[in-house]
């Protein structure tokens, strides 16, 4: 599948020259990046860590899911529409670029594990077992971790 | 010696050197700044939105600030010390830079705000540790910190785009 008309086209809108053509839009929408990214890792990890057993053990699973996971999904809101403004003013840069793919793979990953699972443990009638939170646990720290890395990796590579 | 000769002796150290003509371990540590500040000011975020009376109400106050503490520590201590790594590479550049001396004021204003909440404020947790609505001292140092760290944030995102 040839992906380079649709990337020609993100990087054409009207938009993405905006972003492109100031010199301040584009540093602001990614503090707004970082900001949502922050909390998005923060609180995906005090999650993972009571999944894990490995911290805030007064609460419960749920207890600590139910509170933090309206602030992930938010905070990925924040996110995910930050960076869709960040993509379009250099939808051709991320065309070329190595990393890109990765970072939408474990986007994509991410975002179909806390539809189909994740947010499951919020749920007060939740039944997961202690090793199927583990598991929980890890994949999704591999995945957010995974995208964020990919995503840094992207100026880089 | 001025403080900006001070910050050329840093950089052009073997060790500073190193770093910045460095494929790979400017990037990685640069990673690692991000990965700690998403850590550590992602927990205190919690807490902070947990005294402003946002997130968490339904537990008590000490049960999220001692549970969280581990984790604000460690992604504190990654981010401070590969932090002194990206300056020892370019402290020269960064001396001049006016984003990443706000950054400092406010890091600094950060260590005020929270030793004074936990030398006064939080003596009196008992009274109020269940409470969704805090004291006022206590939303206050959750709204100074949310704001302040949004400060650092901004300055510390900003300055490398300053260093051009």
């Amino acid at each position: 599948m040839n992906l380079l008309p649709l990337f020609q086209w993100f990087d054409s809108t009207a938009l993405s020259k905006v972003i492109r053509d100031s010199t301040y839009i584009f540093p602001v929408v990614e503090v707004f990046h970082l900001f949502g990214l922050t909390l998005l890792l923060g609180t995906v990890t005090v999650m993972s860590m009571r999944m894990l057993g490995l911290g805030m053990r007064r609460q419960s699973v749920y207890q600590v899911a139910r509170n933090l996971m309206p602030w992930s999904f938010w905070a990925a809101v924040l996110t995910i529409v930050s960076g869709i403004l960040l993509f379009l003013s250099e939808a051709m840069k991320c065309y070329g670029n190595a990393a890109f793919p990765w970072k939408m793979y474990f986007l994509g990953a991410g975002i179909l594990v806390y539809l189909l699972w994740q947010r499951r443990v919020a749920h007060p009638d939740s039944k997961m077992g202690s090793g199927q939170l583990k598991v929980l646990a890890i994949v999704t720290l591999v995945l957010w971790y995974g995208v964020a890395l990919a995503g840094r990796a992207i100026a880089f590579v | 010696m001025s403080l900006f000769e001070i910050c050329q002796w840093i950089q052009d150290s073997n060790i500073g050197t190193s770093i910045r003509e460095s494929t790979y371990v400017f990037p990685l540590i640069e990673a690692a700044h991000v990965i700690g500040l998403a850590i550590s000011v992602g927990t205190i975020a919690i807490v902070d939105l947990r005294l402003i009376g946002a997130a968490m109400t339904d537990e008590p106050v000490t049960d999220v600030i001692e549970q969280l503490q581990p984790l604000t520590l460690t992604g504190f201590t990654v981010m401070f010390l590969s932090g002194i790594f990206l300056f020892w590479s370019e402290a020269a550049r960064l001396y001049p830079s006016y984003s990443y001396r706000t950054k400092f004021v406010f890091l600094f204003l950060l260590g005020i705000n929270a030793l004074y909440f936990h030398a006064t404020t939080y003596k009196s947790v008992g009274k109020w540790n269940h409470d969704r609505m805090t004291p006022f001292k206590a939303r206050m140092a959750g709204w100074i910190g949310i704001s302040f760290w949004a400060v650092v944030i901004f300055m510390g995102r900003w300055t490398a785009y300053n260093l051009k």
